[in-house]
């Protein structure tokens, strides 16, 4: 890879190949790298291997980049997010100084009052202890989000991923081993990166192998699925069994001391040495108790590293070169400095000794990274190699428990004397394990912390707190690349909506025409000439087969057997319950079918419904959804007739196709159902026709209707239309737990028919008196926009009794009008109410043509 | 490269008892919806079918419902990529299934690199969309 161009903070720093970020910085000189959430304590490079928070630095705008593993390439601009005037010298720094005043769980107890300081105080914190502000004009990014199938994913290309992936490979099985980073990149030179190459090879050779080198594995979800995060990718894997060979980090060590910059894990400052030829320090201290640490000591050593001194158990002491000290058994008890580290204390044979020294590099025993298993509740999941490491409990010598959040050791004693004693509690009250790396560093330690401070009989306490997705930071896109949940529905009028201009919005899932342009002649056209809607977003479905009488007898709550063939009724649907869910149309055919027309938010619902109580009854039904085959054009008006008469040989007076009824009709040589429709309000027919004829069905209309001044109408005039017959809408009039009684649709039920879905639940709640009910409403004093009352709430004397839910201008009848809950009082329910400043009187529907000779035309 | 491209297609939707819809499902461009469900795609007899359906179940509907479909083919190399960019729907070399695609509910009939996405007309433009903005780089 060629070498990038950094600028750090305003000033160049040289890059040479194969450099990470923080290898260039460290080589530039940069030893602070960061600054911790709270004392804002310096905090130099430390793991090497991306789990710890201390080498996090903002990378192009972006916060919170590990610059241990980003590869210097490209052009790069560096900042360090806290600290000010500079994370170098850092006056909030303060902080530290004043930890006493914020102990653990301060921030739970304190900035409470006065309320209105907190306005400022939060400001000031989020300035002080965030990771940075988010890029907010960077440019959109594209993610891809794809899906991925095989027998076997192995997650980690180490040595244990290596071998996992050619066992099963043998059998012809399809595997997929992934990596967070090209295989072997991250292992200083050793044997451990000659096995890897070694088989690495092999892997290479094996055609069963995928590979996927740069995918970090996010979690581990039901399935088993694994999603992988790749350069602008995500990748969702779905396998028959997950293989965890995501190794271990070196374990976090606690003694005072020892968030200082200068110490080291091991991993962290061999590749330094050994990667990129910048010694971690002048005289250096290795603490190595595990033949990796003898390792990484050599490593050193071999790259020219001044190893002052290394304790190590007596087993290893033949490994320590000749020019190093070695220190048997010895014991470290903490590391000195401020802000940098300047000498280690041991214990030798029992006496403490001080050793100067800048560099503190410890090997002390491994972490398995096991999180990916953790997850796992019952998924065919194997841990591999170091990941299934019994790992030997760590000591709890002091110094930072947990480095993301700054929670130091005596910080976690505190809080289990205040009471929090499990580790799950004190994680949620000190917020330790609880940072970007999710306990990788510390989960372990405050376990244990737990355990040792627990009754022996309290497994509970003790226990890892639970892992969670997403294992490592994860930007959001990357997590919205799948998503695909606003799916636009579209009638077969789209097109003929846009090309005459309409002003189109959402509505349950559609995109509709709300208006035309002109609102108050939409509306008059209705109720003066002839107007016409698109209404092809209404649920259809066919409801055939010898049960299918007895399907919609059940389902819905009025009485079904005498609808003969040709005439319609309105049908609810209620829930076991007793409450209304649906509603519709419900149009009895000549051969025993039905034809169902629900509302068009409603329709997948009704959809799910009308096969469940099939199912549920074992009826011999076939039911079809024709939403989607079917468009639909609401032709209303007084002159609706007339029009239709242009347009038709079929017989459609009266008499032929009364109200409620519907036939099949040849209109301008489309075939249609015809269905009178009262909705609106005035004489109406709802065109059915196949979508694709929609365009030639709504143009014949428009240009026979154009001597009838005829308009095109919107949502928003259907709203003032509907709203005078008082008719409601499910879901905007309604609440999910309203009876027929409380909408007023009590006609709609049939109590003698012997059982319908939610009967005995009716009759239960007929023995309580009503509480509340929906009613219509006149307004005195509104708003000149009479809709701007929807929403308000209905006061008696002060107290708010109900809501207003819909409300509208009525042209017709020169006032604002609208639907509204109210409760009952003592007295009764009330009969006028305040809506804010403006007078609403209950009054009852419909406020238009009540006795419905429009409709019946 | 996989092309794309869309047409209106013929479809037949049998709906039956499931023993009347197994008969069905024998014939060619026939995809299982349901137990009670098959849809037929190309021209089919619809009076045939019927004939040959009610003798099993004399309720059996047999409709004309192509304006409900709109056919999306991705054909050509790149094909199968493309689709998994959308759905994790496992494909068979050759076949039908039902199942989910850009968040909706779609047929598919697969022959080796041809996959004819079978989509609900009201949301033929949403699926459209998603494949062109989501496969853009696999499309010609």
């Amino acid at each position: 890879m060629t070498p990038g161009r950094l600028r750090f903070e305003g000033r160049d720093v040289p890059v040479l190949e194969g450099d990470t970020v923080a290898s260039a910085l460290f080589r530039a000189g940069v030893r602070t790298f960061s600054r911790s959430l709270k004392g804002h304590r310096r905090r130099g490079l430390y793991c090497g291997t991306g789990e710890c928070p201390n080498c996090a630095v903002t990378v192009d705008g972006v916060p919170g980049v590990r610059s241990c593993i980003t590869p210097a390439t490209g052009d790069l601009r560096i900042e360090r997010p806290r600290g000010w005037p500079s994370a170098d010298h850092d006056l909030l720094h303060v902080a530290d100084l004043a930890h006493p005043l914020m102990p653990v769980g301060f921030y739970l107890k304190t900035f409470i009052r006065p309320r209105f300081a907190w306005r400022t105080a939060e400001r000031m914190i989020r300035r002080a202890t965030g990771s940075g502000p988010l890029p907010m004009d960077a440019p959109a990014t594209r993610t891809v989000s794809r899906h991925v199938r095989c027998d076997t994913i192995v997650v980690g290309a180490g040595v244990a991923g290596l071998t996992a992936a050619l066992e099963p490979a043998v059998d012809g099985e399809r595997v997929l081993l992934c990596d967070g980073f090209a295989i072997g990149s991250r292992v200083a030179p050793g044997p451990t990166l000659d096995a890897i190459r070694t088989l690495e090879a092999r892997v290479r050779a094996n055609p069963a192998i995928e590979i996927m080198e740069g995918y970090a594995a996010l979690g581990l979800f039901d399935g088993p699925s694994v999603p992988l995060a790749g350069a602008g990718e995500l990748v969702q894997v779905r396998a028959e069994r997950v293989v965890v060979a995501t190794g271990a980090t070196e374990a976090h060590q606690l003694f005072p001391g020892n968030d200082l910059p200068g110490v080291w894990l091991g991993r962290a400052a061999s590749a330094m040495a050994a990667l990129h030829g910048v010694p971690p320090g002048r005289r250096v201290v290795v603490v190595a108790s595990t033949a990796e640490g003898v390792e990484h000591l050599r490593a050193l050593v071999a790259a020219g590293t001044p190893v002052v001194a290394a304790l190590v158990p007596s087993a290893f002491v033949d490994e320590v070169p000749r020019e190093t000290e070695a220190i048997v058994d010895g014991e470290l008890v903490e590391a000195r400095g401020h802000g940098r580290l300047r000498s280690v204390v041991v214990r030798e044979r029992g006496e403490r000794r001080r050793i100067r020294c800048d560099a503190l590099v410890l090997s002390m025993g491994l972490a398995p990274r096991d999180e990916l298993a953790r997850m796992a509740v019952g998924e065919p999941v194997r841990l591999v190699g170091d990941a299934a490491l019994d790992a030997g409990e760590p000591r709890l010598g002091g110094g930072y428990l947990c480095l993301c959040e700054d929670v130091a050791l005596h910080d976690v004693e505190q809080a289990w004397t205040e009471g929090f004693r499990s580790a799950e509690i004190l994680k949620r009250y000190t917020t330790a394990t609880m940072g970007p790396c999710k306990g990788a560093m510390c989960g372990r330690a405050l376990a244990c912390f737990a355990r040792d401070h627990a009754d022996a009989a309290d497994q509970r306490s003790g226990a890892r707190t639970t892992a969670r997705p997403p294992l490592r930071p994860v930007a959001l896109e990357t997590l919205a690349a799948p998503v695909h949940e606003v799916v636009e529905k579209r009638t077969g009028l789209h097109e003929v909506h846009l090309a005459a201009g309409a002003n189109l919005g959402w509505s349950s899932g559609w995109k509709r025409a709300l208006s035309y342009g002109d609102l108050a002649g939409e509306y008059r056209a209705v109720r003066e000439r002839v107007g016409m809607m698109d209404v092809g977003t209404l649920g259809r479905f066919l409801i055939a087969g010898r049960d299918a009488a007895r399907l919609a007898g059940s389902v819905f709550a009025g009485r079904i057997e005498d609808l003969a063939p040709g005439r319609s009724r309105y049908v609810l649907a209620l829930d076991e319950g007793g409450y209304v869910v649906d509603d519709g149309l419900l149009c009895a055919v000549e051969d025993g079918s039905y034809l169902l027309t629900s509302t068009s938010g409603g329709a997948e619902r009704m959809d799910a419904r009308l096969r469940e109580w099939a199912d549920r009854l074992q009826l011999h039904v076939h039911l079809l959804d024709r939403t989607s085959e079917l468009g639909a054009i609401l032709v209303a008006g007084p002159r609706a007739r007339d029009l239709l008469e242009r347009l038709t040989g079929d017989p459609i007076e009266a008499a032929a196709l009364p109200y409620p009824g519907h036939r099949e009709l040849t209109l301008a040589g489309v075939p249609c159902r015809a269905i009178r429709s009262g909705f609106v309000g005035e004489l109406a027919f709802e065109l059915h026709h196949p979508r694709s004829r929609g365009p030639e069905l709504w143009d014949a209309l428009l240009r026979e209707g154009k001597a009838l001044e005829i308009s095109p109408f919107g949502l928003d005039a259907l709203e003032v239309l509907r709203l005078e017959k008082g008719h409601l809408y499910l879901g905007q009039d309604t609440l999910p737990d309203d009876t027929p009684a409380k909408l007023g649709l009590n006609w709609a039920v049939d109590m003698s028919k012997p059982w319908f879905v939610g009967k005995a639940a009716l009759e239960r709640l007929a023995e309580l008196p009503p509480t509340r009910r929906l009613a219509g409403l006149e307004f005195e004093g509104a708003p000149a926009e009479g809709a701007e009352l929807r929403g308000a709430p209905l006061t008696v004397g002060g107290a708010v009794v109900g809501r207003v839910t819909s409300a509208a201008n009525s042209a017709s009848l020169e006032r604002a009008i609208g639907l509204g809950w109210i409760r009952r009082g003592e007295d009764g329910f009330p009969n006028e109410l305040g809506a804010g400043s403006v007078v609403a009187r209950v009054v009852s529907t419909p406020f238009y043509d009540p006795l419905g000779a429009r409709v019946r035309g | 490269m996989a092309e794309l491209r869309t047409s209106t297609p013929s479809v037949t939707s049998v709906l039956a008892s499931a023993e009347a819809c197994d008969r069905v499902s024998e014939l060619p461009g026939a995809c299982r919806v349901s137990p009670g469900e098959v849809a037929l795609m190309g021209d089919v007899s619809e009076a045939a079918v019927r004939a040959a359906v009610v003798r099993l179940d004399p309720d059996a509907v047999v409709l004309d419902v192509s304006d409900g479909w709109i056919v999306h083919s991705l054909d050509g190399p790149g094909s199968r990529e493309a689709f998994a960019r959308l759905s994790e729907l496992e494909l068979p070399a050759a076949g039908s299934l039902v199942g989910e695609l850009a968040g909706v509910g779609v047929r598919i009939l697969v022959d080796g690199d041809r996959i004819d996405l079978l989509v609900p007309s009201m949301i033929a433009a949403h699926v459209r969309e998603r494949i062109e903005v989501d496969a853009a780089e696999l499309l010609r």
